[in-house]
């Protein structure tokens, strides 16, 4: 029985493979379509619980005051703070794009243990006011080494004289996880701050605060204290943890997973009428060996199964073909929106999904004719037509 | 001579479940790259058809939009003074007005954060957009009041937003006294009074000037001109440039997600309709061996296989622009990239999304079909005419 259905199904081989073809591209679609949403929330799940990000609650472009830092430290189960100021400059060309921070030196490593130096040092970035510490991806797309001397273009921040920031590279940084950014620019607070000085006169703001809380911390009341302290201005503050402040991003990003779905429910409904159109073809072809079935003696029941395994049979080679290919091309897809879009990875459970859609459209693609080989009498079969 | 085409009509309609599962899969895959067309359509006309080309937006130089430009009270109230052939007023009044500009952080109705924008603008504003502006509920807010409007379209999507509301900002309380309309982008936006804005955000300075300016205005030199000016540089554009600017982003990104997943899709819509003409072919190679020996040449049994398939990719591209039709005019909201605001439009299926899906589907069939209808061609008469 079992070569009866390979055999059967190999008649037509150019007809087999081209089902088998239209599916795995489809369920290479589905996956890729289902990883961009996954991925888009990625941020949120691999949120560090030990921080806390103070932003202006009016406004992402509104920055708050430098004396805020002191204030805050003081609060009760703050370990300490740092300052973050988004530079929004660029390399050579404005297309380059990635992000850059002003940072306190001191407490980036200690707070962030979810990212590690591949090369150059931790001590480099804290003894040199013009250190920078880069992430491995513009490293190597720019072709950075440790001692480098990068320059930026200052396009929110402008030197007095006009001229390009320069920045020594100290380290470059891998995240741990694929989901953490390998794209970001970070450099030292206090060649920011006296830069700004000579150029504007005046000390610069800060965009955000993060918050390293001691170990047993009440969050709870350490954002509501945060944000008392400034409840009359001159800038309140919204205090939220790491998960709650990346879901705000996600959220901006607006209806993109809906749209997403709603590509992926047409790109189901059109592969489900090709497995059924091929399937109809199939059993209307194999009639009369249904009727010998018959006649020989196998049951209308085994009958249905020989379509419907032959159905789950090219479904599942195709679905599995599919979910290799998405497999196959996730580190070039990966490379390709790293710019944009860092962190493309197919979880487990859009793999698991993929299986379930492929068994479901096997299914319900070998159903239709099944019933038909049930159902159709065995002289009935075995005429000729 | 070429093979009657009622033939392949006729064949069509005789396999017509074949035939309906593939038209239906080519219709599914027309009706979403045409629907990523029409989101794209509805986006760009939202922002360049609004756009007028007399209204000139003056930036600072470098800047890309107006959350980027920053000026200098002074400066701006300069330029507004100093600026050649601006129109003005029976009484001498100019048509120039200063704007400040900030997104701000506000929760949707259904949940979730989201950027609106903020705007504070003189009364002149109202006397330069004409019509462009239309108050449809309650009244304008009064000069020096703690008063805002909001723009049509983020009333029912933007917590706070009705009229009656109090929208906080910062410490200030500003009441929803009106609801206006416009065409473009303003309708996703809170418009109040300069000063009070100002005051109510803490940023002391405007972020563009707008202003009328006499017909004929030679734009290239005025922009030469301000580029060079040594008190107050600034960048001009006309309004419609300015906005046709700021849909970059997000128009590539929906372009490039509408390509990518009509190869794909496509891709497996030609697997299908090829598969259908094979074994349509197959179950008529008698059929087929007649014809030739009937004296229709091969080229015209091939032409007439690839009209079939024609007919099929169409007949997909008419099902799969009946499904799209009606999304036409349904709004949606999305994140303009450029300024990271979230902006209300609806799905435009313009003639051209029409045009481009049709053309699409037949190309589906053209490749689907191809093959299929040169292996019949190629059939040896005899051999086919033997087959039952």
């Amino acid at each position: 029985m079992n070569k009866l259905i390979r055999r059967s199904l190999l008649r037509h081989p150019v007809r087999t493979l081209l089902t088998i073809g239209s599916l795995a591209v489809a369920i290479f679609l589905l996956c890729f379509l289902r990883s961009l949403v996954t991925t888009l929330s990625a941020g949120v799940e691999s949120a560090n619980q030990q921080r806390l990000w103070v932003q202006s609650a009016v406004s992402l472009f509104v920055d708050l005051p430098l004396t805020y830092q002191g204030k805050i430290d003081a609060v009760d189960g703050v370990k300490r703070t740092c300052r973050w100021q988004w530079f929004g400059g660029y390399y050579q060309d404005r297309t380059n794009f990635f992000a850059q921070f002003a940072v306190d030196p001191e407490p980036l490593f200690s707070m962030w243990p979810e990212v590690e130096i591949i090369d150059g040092s931790k001590e480099a970035f804290l003894e040199d006011r013009r250190a920078c510490v880069v992430g491995a991806g513009i490293a190597r797309q720019f072709g950075w080494k440790v001692g480098d001397t990068v320059p930026l273009i200052g396009a929110l921040f402008q030197k007095a004289d006009g001229s390009a920031w320069e920045f020594q590279v100290a380290a470059i940084y891998r995240p741990a996880r694929a989901t953490v950014d390998d794209r970001t620019f970070f450099f030292r607070w206090d060649l920011f701050e006296k830069t700004m000085e000579e150029a504007m006169g005046q000390t610069p703001q800060v965009g955000v605060f993060v918050i390293e809380l001691e170990p047993g911390a009440d969050v709870p009341a350490v954002m509501a204290s945060v944000d008392g302290l400034f409840e009359n201005g001159p800038q309140r503050v919204q205090t939220t943890t790491e998960a709650e402040f990346n879901r705000q991003f996600v959220s901006m990003v607006g209806n993109v997973p809906r749209l997403v779905s709603f590509i992926g429910g047409g790109v189901l409904l059109a592969i489900l009428l090709a497995c059924v159109n091929t399937m109809l073809m199939q059993a209307r072809e194999q009639l009369r060996e249904i009727g010998v079935m018959k006649a020989l003696g196998f049951s209308d029941r085994s009958a249905a199964l020989f379509l419907l395994s032959q159905s789950l049979l090219l479904v599942g080679s195709g679905g599995a073909l599919g979910i290799g290919l998405a497999l196959l091309t996730q580190p070039g897809i990966a490379g390709f929106l790293n710019r944009y879009f860092p962190g493309y990875e197919i979880q487990p459970t859009t793999i698991a999904a993929a299986i379930g859609v492929t068994l479901v459209l096997g299914l319900l693609a070998g159903a239709v004719p099944a019933r038909v080989a049930e159902r159709t009498r065995t002289v009935e079969a075995m005429r000729p037509h | 001579m070429l093979v009657p085409f009622r033939y392949n009509l006729r064949s069509l309609f005789v396999r017509r479940t074949a035939t309906l599962l593939t038209a239906l899969g080519i219709a599914a895959t027309v009706a979403i790259f045409a629907g990523v067309l029409a989101l794209e359509a509805g986006f760009r006309t939202l922002f360049v058809e609004s756009g007028r080309e007399d209204l000139f937006v003056f930036l600072r130089p470098g800047s890309t939009n107006e959350g980027d430009s920053i000026w200098r009270r002074d400066l701006a109230d300069r330029l507004a003074k100093t600026l050649p052939g601006i129109r003005r007023d029976a009484s001498g009044e100019a048509f120039a007005s200063k704007e400040c500009y900030l997104a701000v952080r506000r929760f949707r109705v259904g949940g979730g954060e989201t950027n609106v924008p903020v705007r504070g603008v003189e009364p002149r504003t109202f006397d330069i957009h004409g019509d462009g502006i239309r108050i449809v509920a309650g009244r304008r807010f009064r000069p020096g009041a703690d008063e805002v409007i909001v723009g049509s379209k983020l009333v029912d999507r933007i917590r706070g937003c009705a009229l009656g509301d109090v929208i906080q900002l910062n410490t200030t309380p500003l009441n929803v006294v009106g609801v206006f309309e416009s065409e473009g982008p303003y309708a996703s936006e809170i418009w109040g009074d300069l000063d009070r804005m100002q005051a109510a955000l803490v940023r002391p300075f405007p972020n563009r000037v707008i202003a009328l300016l006499e017909p004929g205005t030679d734009l290239p030199a005025l922009a030469r001109r301000l580029e060079a000016d040594k008190e107050t540089p600034a960048k001009v554009l006309t309004e419609r440039e300015y906005l046709a600017a700021q849909t970059g982003a997000l128009s590539q990104v929906l372009l490039t997600l509408g390509s990518v997943l009509a190869v794909v899709m496509g891709l497996a819509a030609i697997f299908t309709a090829t598969n259908t003409m094979l074994a349509a072919i197959a179950s008529r190679t008698h059929e087929i061996g007649i014809l030739l020996a009937c004296g229709f040449r091969p080229l015209a049994v091939f032409l007439a296989f690839l009209g079939e398939a024609l007919v099929l990719g169409l007949l997909g591209g008419a099902i799969g622009c009946l499904i799209v039709v009606p999304l036409n005019g349904l709004e949606t909201g999305a994140t303009n990239f450029n300024t990271f605001t979230e902006v209300a439009f609806a799905f435009r299926v313009t003639p051209d999304v029409l045009a481009t899906a049709v053309v699409f589907s037949l190309v589906l069939g053209l490749l689907g079909g191809a093959a299929p209808a040169w292996r019949a061609a190629r059939l040896p008469p005899v051999t086919a005419l033997r087959r039952q």
